[in-house]
């Protein structure tokens, strides 16, 4: 770690008093890769997690919510971020998030056998998708399913956190945070300050 | 060593106590300072860029300790460096939050950099307002210091010729994102300042020292020291005179005196072995923060200083003031949906501000006194909080994440309370630290006026958002808890009067005259501005000060 230290004060050194640098075209909004200190027993291993909380039936049901809730599509989502396993570690170390979380489960396989005769993880990903819709958009709330839309929020709620932490999440917004710049970066569209004539990016 | 006496002892190694014992030691006075904690490692006790995933919990911290947290800066990345084994109580119904980093150097480690300077609308408040007292020093006297401090440290801004903040002498400013052209022509139509903050962060090579190299995460501790902090730009300056011995994980609990009450050094508790130590100077600088040095003053008590040593007057620890401390409006910026991510977060929130402009003409043309001003924030940060709490799920809601990603924005409000007889901190009769010394009880509310000011922002951030083709969310329930700013003063006001004041005109204890303080207590308020920049130029000021008084034979040099 010390070595990398040195490294990398020494690039910060170069980017910081040399002028020729911060002139050079590939350099105005430069981001150094920084080959953060990585910390090799934290790093998601797919295939190989023991759940700390869930049951494994119950994991699984983790783990198919937060890809709907993020899916893969154009671009990874969270079971690729192994987003299902933060959650497991999360809840694992906070006792006052367990009781929401095992029970909403409990009240998913109900809400789903009283609704189609099968548990959630038994049915289609069509038939979980109508499921969830009730729980997880306003304009098709129906009554009567407070506590699964309060867990269904939670559990997007624990999706967004583990998703946007991670490293695909961060690939996913095209995160800037940490990169390095030669120079305090600038707007760049000052001949239209009030942004109002941008061209609209993909949506 | 045992019986040296030193020239000065100085308690505390942040903002106040970094810049005395610098300028001291280059004095040629011999310094032995007193820091609480132990000295940080940049390298494994800030973030040093480490990503969200890289930290067992994400950088959320442990579940187990997220409710003891206090503040903002103490997360999962500085975990060590923040240290609360000192409590402290509030009497019931009142709530304090007190972020304390022990660690050498201070909250100058982690501070948020903005670093406006008081102005004569400030000194002379009362005068103006009728409320309180004028401070006993004007801009004019003050101000050779603060271009002093300015220079040493580099400071980041323009001149902004506001009759309300003094400029002084910068560095270029930070660039403005989308975000800021956005507000800013907002601003134009409400009628309200939007510019550069000054920020006390390196926009280019500063005396030795590395420019910023923008990556936004200066609250976690800047691994290379481009911007200011005491160990990376004071501390090795009084070092290399050989005047200083730094005495650390020394937590000071007394200042000692002599037969005559004078101060003859610090008993300090060394919180490796437990023991109590005492350490002897012809003077005492107490720099420990506002609300520790006064509990280190009210906890020396002797047959000559019954009520705290330097208390003739009753008011150590009285007239408390705070920060309030808020999200005035949040909402989004509807032109930015879709845009490409852009680093907006490289300042770390303090590359733009709304200075006071409230009550510049007429003292009382709003409903309250004084004024306060805004930072405004947003765009892409390194978490999309607005996320957690988005309709739907779906390729839909992660698209719509992308989408809204650079458009967020925030206003948080800096308000200053009024002095009043019921905020202040004494020591708590019956709790004691774990090392059997009485803690700092602290009695704090928000005043009418703060209040005012509160709602007075939530209007006028809203107006601003709409005016900017903005979409408002929301306007802000509750301020913070008082204390959150860790912007508190006024626990040892100078002034010209003995029976009033603890010091006088030059943080020297109008009691105990071998007795200075170098931090926020001197204040009389705590006005709209931070207060880190003030602390150094008042520091410096005094620490000459006291210079001058070793050569006038007034304290006698070992």
């Amino acid at each position: 770690m010390a070595g990398q230290g040195i490294q990398r004060r020494q690039v910060l050194r170069i980017l910081g008093t040399a002028a020729a640098a911060a002139q050079f075209p590939g350099f105005s909004r430069w981001g150094f890769a920084c080959g953060h200190i990585g910390n090799a027993a934290l790093q998601i291993k797919p295939g190989a997690y023991a759940p700390q909380f869930f049951s494994a039936a119950e994991y699984a049901t983790v783990e198919r919510l937060t890809e709907i809730i993020i899916p893969s599509d154009a671009t990874p989502g969270a079971k690729e971020a192994g987003v299902a396993e933060f959650i497991d570690f999360m809840v694992a170390n906070d006792p006052d998030a367990q009781y929401g979380f095992r029970t909403g489960i409990t009240w998913l396989d109900a809400y789903a056998e009283q609704s189609t005769g099968k548990r959630f993880m038994g049915l289609t990903p069509e038939q979980q998708t109508s499921l969830l819709e009730p729980l997880g958009f306003k304009d098709k709330a129906r009554p009567g399913q407070d506590a699964g839309r309060r867990f269904f929020a939670m559990m997007r709620e624990y999706t967004v956190t583990g998703f946007y932490t991670s490293k695909i999440g961060f690939e996913e917004l095209d995160n800037p945070a940490l990169k390095f710049y030669a120079e305090s970066p600038e707007c760049p569209h000052k001949d239209d300050r009030e942004h109002k004539h941008l061209s609209q990016a993909k949506s | 060593m045992a019986n040296q006496i030193y020239d000065v002892i100085v308690i505390g190694t942040g903002a106040g106590g970094g810049m005395a014992i610098k300028t001291l030691c280059e004095a040629g006075l011999k310094v032995c300072a007193l820091n609480a904690g132990r000295r940080l490692d940049p390298e494994k006790d800030f973030r040093y860029h480490r990503m969200p995933w890289d930290m067992k919990f994400h950088g959320l911290d442990d579940p187990k300790r997220r409710g003891e947290s206090f503040g903002y800066m103490d997360n999962e990345y500085t975990k060590a460096a923040w240290d609360h084994e000192i409590p402290f109580t509030t009497p019931p119904g009142m709530k304090w939050m007190w972020p304390r980093c022990n660690a050498v150097g201070g909250k100058t480690n982690f501070w948020g950099r903005s670093s406006a300077r008081f102005g004569d609308i400030d000194f002379r408040a009362a005068s103006l307002d009728g409320c309180d007292v004028d401070w006993p020093i004007t801009h004019d006297e003050i101000s050779p210091f603060y271009t002093r401090v300015e220079k040493m440290i580099g400071v980041a801004s323009t001149v902004q010729n506001r009759p309300s903040n003094p400029d002084g002498s910068y560095l270029p400013p930070f660039k403005f994102r989308c975000l800021d052209y956005i507000l800013q022509a907002g601003c134009d139509q409400v009628g309200v300042p939007y510019l550069p903050d000054r920020c006390a962060q390196l926009t280019q090579p500063h005396e030795g020292h590395p420019a910023c190299h923008f990556c936004g995460e200066c609250t976690t501790g800047c691994d290379v020291g481009s911007f200011f902090s005491t160990p990376y730009f004071l501390l090795p300056k009084a070092e290399a005179t050989k005047n200083l011995e730094l005495r650390t994980d020394a937590l000071a609990k007394n200042v000692l005196v002599d037969e005559n009450g004078q101060a003859k050094g610090v008993a300090y508790i060394d919180r490796k072995t437990k023991q109590e130590v005492e350490v002897y100077g012809r003077a005492v600088i107490v720099a420990a923060s506002c609300i520790e040095s006064a509990r280190i003053m009210l906890n020396s008590k002797s047959r000559h200083w019954p009520n705290g040593i330097a208390n003739s007057s009753g008011q150590l620890g009285r007239n408390l003031c705070d920060h309030l401390y808020g999200e005035s409006a949040r909402g989004s910026l509807p032109q930015l949906l879709g845009q490409p991510s852009f680093p907006d977060h490289v300042g770390d929130s303090t590359i733009a501000w709304m200075p006071r402009w409230q009550n510049l003409k007429d003292p009382h043309e709003e409903k309250f006194i004084r004024g306060y001003s805004v930072y405004p924030d947003g765009g892409c940060e390194e978490f999309p909080g607005f996320a957690t709490d988005m309709d739907g799920f779906g390729s839909s809601f992660k698209r719509e994440v992308k989408r809204r990603y650079p458009t967020p924005v925030s206003f948080g409000i800096q308000a200053p309370t009024l002095r009043s007889d019921t905020n202040f901190m004494d020591l708590d009769p019956e709790v004691k630290d774990p090392y059997g010394i009485p803690v700092a009880r602290i009695h704090f509310e928000w005043d009418e006026n703060v209040l005012k000011m509160w709602e007075h922002s939530k209007q006028v951030c809203a107006e601003v958002l709409r005016a900017a083709g903005g979409e408002l969310e929301g306007t802000g329930d509750a301020p913070e808890i008082p204390g959150f700013s860790l912007h508190e003063t006024g626990t040892c006001r100078m002034g010209n009067d003995p029976k009033k004041f603890v010091t006088n005109r030059f943080g020297q204890t109008h009691d105990v005259p071998n007795l200075y303080v170098c931090d926020a207590g001197v204040f009389l308020n705590c006005t709209d501005k931070t207060t880190t920049i003030s602390i150094l130029a008042f520091s410096l000021r005094t620490s000459e000060h006291l210079i001058e008084n070793f050569r006038m034979g007034e304290h006698k040099a070992a």
